[in-house]
């Protein structure tokens, strides 16, 4: 407990938080300029709309913001040679343990943010009804979950890495791949994908009125397969950046 | 009764590859002690010490720290009660000198008031609020020492300490190190390639050449070596020595010359007198003086540094 309270304490004037804090401010910005005038149409689904647009902005942007947040906790200890001490003091087991977590609380943190945000948008909007707590929890969840699986994939490689090019180039390159994927396909089993695999909205778009109507997605065999290889990322990601941690020699 | 050995190393052998950088070591560091841990340049002295605080893995061989053998279970606890400094001073630059101490002394779990001690006792008070980034060289190494100090551990592992520090920063470290065993009961080894250095220091000296020790034992023992003898070189040595051995004098022999204690100068007139009553030839008779430079370099080999 106190390594991970210590993790929080490490992280001050880091701006670890404005970098997040600058990501939600530009998504909001782009869901404040894509829901300008909002028609009768567009208010009615205005809650469903919006959780697609959540993805679409997730799928584009936060991979990248997961490499920079894993690579942030990372190279503090890298730049200041910190292990060789840290390790004296606690087992290497439990340093990558309090990264892990610390990372995976300022995700958590940062989506409920995000979440807020948008449905404060939402009703600042007019939108109809209200945001159906089930579906909105479970896009959470779900959010948060895909996100943690490429943040401990990045931490991995950070922590790892002395030199922070290579994950955050790793990053770039897989968040490119999963910007590609969007244009094909409604899932993918690549961990940078998942905020993809994750969205719990489907959009249709009507070539004749030029209209998209939104609906709750019915998940086939192989994207629920998808969504479940979230949660083994998770484990994976997390046992081999441990297990090669621990081994590695300071 | 022979002091406890706070560590105790056995067989201590690391190999990377084919290159056996630490080899068969048996270090042993008793209570009380500084322990001058002295070798040139890549000799092995920062892997020993890695290996010993657990950063490195052994190949082979086994540590023994507070008479307890050291395993992945027991290591951190063992380590609890040690401080250590190894190569470079470690620190978080964009956190200030005392917010780095405060890492350390809570991981550590000891009093607060810890961090305000370790600070003056290395002269790091006045900039306590200032980022470590913007510390210089020698300041970052006096706040590793801080940080190894917080706690007042019972051990505390040095690697090569001076580095960075100016003329007077070395001579404060040099005193501050000296001091530890009797101000706070600290047992204290450092290492260091400078032999000048570890003569000021220690009272117990390890030499490790090319992965092994060399010697071992204290300082004092060391500067025994260190002796004067006269040399003398005659055309009859045999006479010579059976001259000197009707006195009692036990003769070396080097080269063409016999190596004698050293001895009064009246004692030097008087053998000559005697070599040349019975016609022996003496062409030189000198005063030789083994330094402790050449004792190191005989044991660590020419190329070593001093």
């Amino acid at each position: 407990m106190k390594t991970l309270q210590l993790e929080f304490y490490k992280i001050k004037r880091r701006k670890v938080w404005l970098t997040m804090f600058a990501l939600l401010s530009v998504q909001l910005l782009w869901g404040l300029w894509a829901f300008r005038n909002p028609k009768d149409w567009e208010l009615e689904s205005g809650w469903l709309s919006l959780l697609h647009l959540l993805s679409l902005l997730d799928g584009i942007m936060v991979p990248t913001m997961m490499s920079v947040l894993a690579s942030r906790l990372a190279d503090i200890e890298h730049k200041g040679n910190t292990y060789k001490q840290l390790e004296t003091l606690r087992s290497a087991g439990s340093l990558y343990h309090a990264k892990a977590v610390c990372g995976s609380m300022i995700i958590m943190l940062m989506f409920a943010a995000q979440f807020a945000f948008f449905i404060l948008l939402g009703y600042h909007l007019g939108y109809e009804g209200n945001p159906d707590v089930k579906y909105y929890l479970l896009s959470y969840g779900l959010k948060v979950a895909s996100n943690i699986s490429l943040f401990l994939l990045q931490l991995a490689l950070s922590m790892v890495f002395a030199n922070q090019m290579i994950p955050l180039v790793a990053g770039l390159g897989g968040s490119m791949a999963a910007l590609l994927l969007m244009f094909v396909s409604t899932y993918s089993f690549l961990p940078w994908g998942g905020n993809l695999s994750a969205s719990l909205v489907r959009s249709e778009w009507d070539e004749v009125s030029r209209i998209s109507t939104y609906c709750y997605r019915t998940f086939s065999p192989l994207e629920t397969a998808a969504v479940v290889c979230i949660f083994v990322w998770i484990a994976v990601f997390y046992a081999a950046g441990r297990i090669l941690f621990t081994r590695r020699e300071v | 009764m022979a002091a406890q050995n706070l560590i105790e190393t056995n067989n201590l052998t690391k190999q990377y590859g084919k290159v056996r950088c630490v080899n068969a070591l048996n270090m042993k560091v008793p209570q009380g002690a500084v322990y001058g841990f002295l070798g040139p340049n890549g000799a092995g002295k920062s892997t020993t010490l890695k290996m010993i605080l657990g950063l490195a893995k052994p190949t082979d061989g086994s540590i023994t720290l507070f008479n307890t053998p050291v395993n992945d279970k027991n290591r951190i606890k063992l380590l609890a009660d040690t401080g250590s400094l190894i190569e470079s001073p470690s620190y978080y630059g964009h956190l200030t000198g005392e917010e780095n101490l405060y890492i350390l002394q809570t991981l550590k779990g000891c009093p607060k008031a810890d961090i305000d001690e370790v600070l003056k006792i290395v002269r790091l008070n006045e900039a306590r609020k200032k980022k470590v980034g913007h510390y210089s060289l020698g300041m970052k190494q006096r706040l590793g020492l801080a940080a190894a100090l917080l706690g007042f551990p019972k051990l505390l592992i040095l690697d090569e300490p001076t580095n960075g520090l100016d003329p007077a920063g070395i001579q404060e470290m040099r005193e501050l190190i000296c001091t530890l065993p009797s101000d706070y009961g600290i047992t204290v080894v450092v290492s260091s390639h400078l032999l000048s250095e570890i003569d000021q220091m220690a009272d117990h000296v390890g030499i490790i050449r090319k992965g092994e020790l060399v010697y071992q034992d204290t300082l004092k023992s060391l500067h025994t070596h260190a002796k004067q003898q006269i040399a003398l070189r005659t055309d009859q040595p045999a006479s010579v020595i059976s001259l000197l051995h009707q006195d009692g004098i036990e003769v070396g022999k080097e080269d063409d010359y016999l190596l004698l204690p050293m001895m009064e100068d009246a004692y030097v007139a008087h053998l000559c007198r005697k070599m040349i009553e019975q016609n022996i030839a003496l062409y030189r008779v000198e005063k030789r003086e083994k330094s402790l430079e050449d004792i190191f370099l005989s044991l660590t080999g020419k190329e070593s540094s001093l």
